[in-house]
């Protein structure tokens, strides 16, 4: 059997030979990524009432204000092309994958406390299941998409079939994010409040409770996680996607940050432990 | 020839002392880092210490190893070192197997979840896959023996219980080398016997084990070599029973240095005056000074005191006090020994105990000398005096009495 050798800037000395490692190690680590998720996941909601069912609160809240506030004319979003409320639940639901992905993301390693600092086990795994989190979060609010389908009397478009392809970019980009805001976080603690105010200034932002014609301003159209949200949504409603040049170049930014994220991560991970 | 498992050199560990330096030489770092350079860990800035500084050994295969110091030695941190937890800032650290380490019992135990999903999440955390933790479940639940509370939420079990299932799950990692950390101080006294038999029995099957511990008695038992840490550096390294030698005697000197400064003179109103106590003396039968003597061996003490003015009724006492508390007296009064009233000049007082049958540990005496009553103190030396008592020799416990043995068929 061959040494581990321990020795500063470890990870910085294996050069290239450090991407197999990685992958190596998360595919190693998934059954404890599962673990961990169960374990948040189940302890969330047991002793809630409500249990599951909160995951659907926020968007029935946030799709019902929108509604009123069109009825009572204050706002005026304009024609969506389906049932509003089915366009904001759609909307809303890949949104909140990735706000609720990087603020739990953010915070993983922080709250998993004296554990890092006492056993030795891959820290990526508590980002990745804190995604996780959001990812099954996002799997209720799919069902209730279908739920919709059925009320409001809807065929989604044969584009359907590639939803889920369309949603890996934005789960891609929230890793990445997560990765690096769950360092910054460690070091400066009031960090993921910061993420927390700005994901939801950034909502308004983006076009996930209106659509992006809505909007004359040049925000829409420069945000970049625009095409993130609208292009799965023009899948199921549309069938194809309205901006596909737009989409691509953010997904292959998303991929690049994902990993350039990735990799700072593993260099910074072993400085973690002393330093929170 | 065992193969080496653990080869440590000349490793070094900083810390920052100030929260402000610790985020900034934090970032520094990683940014050095992500940047491809090294980050600059060799020497030390401002506001570090080093917590473990130049520390090199080897342990093979079966061995155990202990670590004993102060608090504040680096031990724990040169355990987590081992387990991959902090990286040397400097030296190299090399290990070879699968590494358990009993630092934190329970760690991911979540109080909402019952002991069996427990087990899984620790075990994963541990290392063990899901397949390897069924293998395994009933041998772990046998020994954490906390029966029917296995499907109850563990926010339910008691701090016994929690250690117990904790301890459990880790213990069946079979690791290759087993890192523990004084976590035996809290279990109760069936339990911590439980885990001293598995360690045993792990020790049989070739695992090597680095045992941190402030118990003496633990470290005799159980290590052949101990590394003794002082302010992070490495004071000794070699057999156990000298490394605790010179530990209990560096740590005894500490001690009563630091309460002849703060005690020892506190009740100075009114002595000397009429009597002065000069420095006690310890000596074994040939009369030769010691300051060490085997529990069971013959030791006399010399008691010299200046006579000012006449004593009526003279009093002579030596206590011995131990960690534990107040464990032996000579004391002239109590013992109905009469002394004459002595006149001004000098007396010199021995007491002869035969047969000195006090455990082994390490004591700290006073003597004093009174007038008519002990209450009436003419000089007081308040635990001056370090004496150490060993054990006697062929003694499995801490004295060692003369007993007759007799058998009837």
């Amino acid at each position: 059997m061959d040494y581990i050798v321990y020795e500063p800037d470890r990870y910085l000395k294996l050069g290239i030979r450090i991407w197999p490692k990685m992958f190596k190690e998360l595919v190693q680590s998934r059954e404890l990524i599962w673990r961990l998720f169960i374990r948040n996941w189940s302890a969330r909601y047991k002793q809630a009432a409500l249990g599951y069912l909160w995951a659907l609160i926020m968007p029935f809240v946030a799709i019902g204000t929108f509604m009123f506030l069109n009825k009572a004319g204050i706002l005026n979003i304009a024609s969506t092309g389906i049932p509003y409320p089915l366009f904001a639940l759609i909307g809303l639901a890949v949104w909140q994958l990735f706000s609720t992905g990087i603020i739990s993301g953010c915070n993983s390693i922080v709250s998993a406390g004296g554990m890092i600092s006492k056993i030795n086990f891959p820290l990526e795994a508590l980002v990745f299941s804190s995604v996780a989190q959001s990812i099954f979060e996002f799997l209720i609010k799919f069902g209730l998409i279908i739920v919709f389908f059925f009320v409001f009397k809807f065929v989604p478009s044969w584009g359907i079939i590639f939803f889920p392809l369309a949603l890996i970019p934005v789960l891609i980009l929230t890793l990445g994010l997560s990765l690096i805001l769950s360092l910054v976080n460690g070091v400066l603690r009031d960090t993921v409040n910061i993420v927390s105010l700005l994901t939801t200034f950034l909502m308004f932002l983006t076009p996930v409770l209106y659509p992006i014609s809505a909007g004359k301003s040049v925000f829409f159209k420069l945000n970049p996680l625009s095409p993130l949200i609208t292009a799965p949504r023009d899948l199921i409603v549309y069938g194809h996607i309205k901006e596909p040049i737009d989409f691509f170049i953010v997904s292959v930014l998303s991929f690049l940050l994902f990993f350039v994220s990735w990799r700072v991560f593993y260099l910074a991970k072993t400085k973690i432990p002393e330093r929170l | 020839m065992p193969e080496t498992v653990i080869k440590v050199e000349n490793a070094d560990k900083k810390f920052s002392k100030s929260l402000k330096h610790m985020m900034l030489y934090g970032m520094q770092d990683i940014t050095r880092n992500v940047l491809g350079m090294e980050a600059a860990t060799g020497r030390l800035r401002e506001g570090e210490f080093k917590a473990v500084d130049n520390i090199s050994f080897e342990l093979k295969r079966g061995e155990t190893l202990g670590i004993i110091g102060p608090n504040g030695s680096g031990k724990t941190t040169l355990l987590k070192m081992l387990n991959g937890i902090f990286m040397p800032d400097k030296g190299k650290i090399k290990i070879r197997g699968r590494v358990g380490a009993l630092i934190q019992i329970g760690a991911g135990f979540h109080p909402m979840l019952t002991g069996r999903e427990n087990i899984y999440v620790n075990g994963a955390i541990l290392g063990m896959g899901r397949k390897e933790i069924d293998r395994k479940f009933d041998s772990i639940v046998d020994f954490a023996d906390i029966g029917d509370f296995l499907d109850a939420p563990v926010k339910h079990y008691s701090s016994g219980m929690y250690v117990r299932l904790g301890f459990a799950v880790a213990v069946h990692c079979q690791p290759d080398i087993l890192l523990i950390d004084e976590i035996l101080a809290v279990g109760d006294r069936e339990f911590n016997i439980k885990c001293y038999q598995k360690m045993h029995q792990i020790r049989k099957s070739g695992v090597s084990i680095v045992l941190v511990s402030h118990n003496e008695y633990v470290i005799r038992e159980q290590t052949l070599n101990c590394l003794y840490l002082k302010d992070g550096r490495a004071r000794f390294l070699g057999p156990s029973e000298e490394g605790i030698s010179l530990y209990i005697k560096e740590g005894l000197q500490e001690r009563s240095d630091r309460d002849t400064a703060g005690r020892g003179l506190a009740a100075g109103e009114g002595l000397k005056e009429k009597a002065e106590l000069l420095p006690v003396k310890f000596f074994d039968k040939d009369f030769n000074e010691i300051s060490f003597i085997e529990s069971g061996g013959e030791l006399n003490i010399m008691l010299e005191c200046i006579i000012r003015e006449k004593i009526k009724n003279p009093i002579f006492g030596v206590n011995f006090y131990a960690d534990s508390g107040f464990m032996y007296c000579a004391n002239s009064d109590y013992e109905n020994v009469d002394f004459k009233d002595l006149p001004p000049g000098k007396v010199r007082v021995r007491i002869n105990i035969p047969r000195f049958h006090i455990p082994a540990d390490n004591y700290l005496c006073s003597a004093i000398v009174a007038e008519g009553d002990v209450n009436n103190l003419l000089d007081w030396h308040n635990m001056v005096y370090r004496f150490v008592v060993g054990r006697a020799k062929n003694a499995r416990g801490s004295v060692k009495l003369p007993t007759k043995w007799e058998a009837e068929v």
